[in-house]
């Protein structure tokens, strides 16, 4: 390994690093008000929509984010859609994530039990009181674990970015290897920027965890 | 379990790192020498099969093009299958030096910089820098693109090597393969395309609406077969190879069934480089 | 149609290379599934252990897989063993390899889950009709674990299938790439063909992945 040839590399891996996490947290934004939406257009049964809302889920949950980003990418412009790279990465790992994220919500709001809204209400809150007061802490709680791992899940997939002209971290790697052939070099630089990426938010996950159990120890 | 968790991720990232510092030093020379490849009956080409005319897949399955037809005759004078590997551009070094493929045919560009990385034989073909744009936006000169324009490249090419090195300024937008640089293009994601001329002249002609304003960048370039560096054996085979297969005029041949009906007949003498012989400048130049 | 760019899937054997291409997904996908479940059942019983050092491992392991891209994975076992090692594996064996690396990891995870979860009266009821370790294991303990894995493995299967799209980057020709490659030989005739291809390769993955998935939850829902 050469040093100077990582000190050369740096900045631009560290470029990558800010643009991945701006188009990832973008995503990570959007899946959670896609996910949000759908779950509750489903836990309240809205008619017509909450059939759109499984269609969208099972749609997104079941084909690959390479192949929905060269479809909303290379294909919809044929027929007059057109979105820069950047709208593309966040709006295409936004609405993979909102299916994910929305199962995971709607998962958390099911185990939370109907007496909590029943009570809630017969104190005299109104409905969205109970819902913002009493039922969403509760299925934040029991989704946690599911949110984190969503959120790791959808960073790490920004790793297919490249095909949509995105220099994003893999994308980086796999230029300057082309170019210059340092593969262990710009292998380890890989490796390394995904650990100062990703290490935090993992970490994080699991002391949230570990925090929001305790708020279960009541029950 | 919060300290176990940071220790295992710190031993996690050490790991990590002895693993892909553990040294470059190989084991064995990662080529496979003439003989080597005769005695397994089967020779690994590295080729595109999303560059039309070059290198590509047609309806069948089959690759076709001007590489791959020289591909085709390397196998028979060797009485060897060929296995085709399919390439991306910014692999191909990477190919050779990992022992994937035996032989480069993807429209490699002679340059310094991937001489000391690969071996190139003598060369079979001319290629400059060349930009391809818009019919209602024509980009005749770097020098008119406004800030807000990008350049699409494809990674790993020389065209991107040369913008980055002499026109920094320019926003590129890079992606890996053939197929999606020109999709791009076609869609209207950019100002142009820059790539090898040879290339964007194909593009303009098989396509409306698109003109080469820029038909040659940088310095005149070779493009030529490379094998991994120290595989001697093969390197000389190859060499002879083309020196013999200029005696038949084999390229031209190689021009008429697979560059003729999208070039016309008027690129045969500037393309083609016939037994290797460029003329002693070039030649001289990469060795 | 033509505008749509779909005329070209049924030109020469161009569908067929795509079923083809989709066939070599699913392949790769299955194959690494079954070794990741033959793997991940020790590798779940280990984790389990009552050893401090195998659990620290497992978890720098479970860390490692949950962190890093499989693409990254990808380019690291394909490029960097030949480098580091001098291996010279080929593409479709390296997917494998990063493909159980990952699925041991998740089938593991799931197999120390399901263990755990197993009350500890049913250890206690076997021990009390006399059985011994092991035959408690094999007759009481595992069949019921097994019953709340296979949901769950089969879920995995879905993500493999899914997750194969990323090996066209190093190289392995697959329903995508055949895809590009269809679009790029029609772009004269056919220049819309982007649309139709992906809009089909799209379509290829979900009726693949949905009936599998479907199959998951309907399993969970009976037999939870």
């Amino acid at each position: 390994m050469e040093k100077e040839v990582i000190l050369q590399y740096l900045p631009l891996y560290r470029e990558a690093l800010l643009l991945t996490l701006r188009i990832g947290w973008q995503g990570v934004f959007l899946a959670f008000l896609f996910g949000l939406a759908c779950a509750l257009i489903r836990h309240r049964r809205v008619p017509v929509l909450r059939h759109v809302v499984t269609v969208y889920i099972e749609f997104f949950r079941n084909t690959p984010l390479l192949v929905q980003l060269f479809f909303l990418y290379f294909a919809l412009p044929k027929i007059g859609i057109r979105m820069t790279p950047e709208v593309c990465g966040s709006l295409g790992l936004g609405l993979l994530g909102g299916a994910y994220m929305a199962e995971t919500f709607r998962s958390g709001l099911e185990s939370v039990a109907p007496i909590q809204e029943e009570s809630a209400l017969s104190l005299g809150m109104t409905p969205l009181q109970a819902f913002w007061h009493v039922i969403l802490p509760q299925a934040f709680t029991a989704s946690v674990t599911g949110i984190v791992a969503n959120v790791i899940f959808l960073l790490k997939e920004t790793s297919v970015f490249s095909v949509i002209s995105l220099m994003d971290l893999m994308f980086t790697a796999k230029d300057l290897i082309g170019m210059y052939a340092k593969t262990l070099e710009c292998l380890t630089l890989l490796v390394v920027f995904y650990l100062i990426m990703l290490l935090p938010v993992s970490l994080l996950g699991s002391y949230l965890e570990r925090r929001l159990r305790y708020a279960e120890y009541g029950k | 379990m919060k300290k176990k968790q940071v220790i295992a991720v710190l031993a996690a990232a050490a790991f990590g790192t002895t693993f892909l510092g553990a040294g470059s030093a190989f084991a064995d020379e990662p080529f496979r020498t003439l003989d080597e490849i005769k005695e397994s009956g089967t020779i690994n080409i590295g080729v595109f099969s999303d560059k039309s005319p070059f290198g590509y897949v047609d309806e069948n399955g089959e690759y076709q093009g001007y590489d791959v037809y020289l591909a085709e005759r390397l196998g028979k004078d060797l009485g060897v299958e060929i296995n085709y590997v399919s390439t991306e551009a910014a692999s191909r070094i990477e190919y050779l030096q990992t022992g994937k493929v035996d032989i480069i045919l993807a429209n490699f560009t002679v340059t310094e910089e991937r001489a000391e990385e690969v071996d190139f034989a003598l060369p079979y073909m001319n290629v400059a820098l060349g930009v391809v744009s818009p019919d209602d936006a024509v980009v005749e000169s770097l020098d008119d693109l406004g800030e807000d324009d990008q350049v699409i490249v494809i990674s790993g090419t020389t065209a991107e090597t040369y913008l980055v090195k002499n026109y920094p300024e320019i926003r590129l937008q890079k992606y890996d393969a053939y197929a999606e640089a020109k999709t791009a293009l076609e869609n209207g994601n950019a100002a142009a395309w820059a790539n090898d001329n040879t290339e964007v002249i194909a593009f303009a002609i098989e396509n409306e609406g698109f003109t080469v304003g820029i038909p040659s960048l940088g310095s005149a370039d070779t493009i030529a077969p490379a094998v991994t560096k120290g595989n001697e054996t093969l390197l000389d085979w190859l060499n002879e190879e083309i020196v013999a297969l200029g005696e038949e005029q084999f390229f031209h041949a190689d021009y008429e069934a697979t560059l003729l009906d999208t070039y016309g007949a008027d690129y045969e003498d500037t393309l083609v480089v016939e037994g290797g012989a460029v003329g002693a400048a070039a030649e001289t130049e990469t060795e | 149609m033509t505008n749509l760019g779909l005329d070209v899937l049924f030109k020469g054997s161009n569908f067929l290379r795509l079923l083809g291409g989709l066939w070599v997904a699913v392949r790769i996908s299955l194959v690494s599934v079954a070794i990741s479940i033959a793997l991940g059942i020790p590798a779940g019983i280990l984790m389990t252990s009552k050893k401090k050092g195998i659990r620290v491992i497992f978890r720098i392991y479970l860390e490692i897989v949950r962190i890093m891209p499989q693409m990254v994975l990808l380019f690291i076992v394909y490029f960097g063993t030949t480098r580091v090692f001098g291996w010279d594996l080929s593409a479709e064996a390296s997917a494998i390899i990063v493909f159980v690396f990952w699925g041991c990891a998740e089938m593991g995870d799931l197999v120390r889950g399901a263990l755990i979860s197993i009350p500890k009266i049913q250890y206690e009821s076997a021990a009390a009709l006399g059985m011994d370790q092991m035959t408690s294991f094999r007759y009481v303990i595992l069949p019921q674990t097994i019953r709340r894995l296979i949901p769950l493995s089969i879920n995995l299967i879905t993500r493999m299938i899914k997750t194969t799209s990323l090996v066209m980057m190093i190289g392995i020709v697959e329903v995508l790439k055949v895809g590009q490659q269809i679009i790029e030989a029609n772009r004269k005739a056919s220049p819309n063909a982007a649309f139709g291809v992906f809009a089909v390769v799209l379509l290829m993955y979900f009726l693949i992945c949905w009936p599998v998935s479907r199959l998951a939850v309907y399993l969970e829902k009976r037999w939870a």
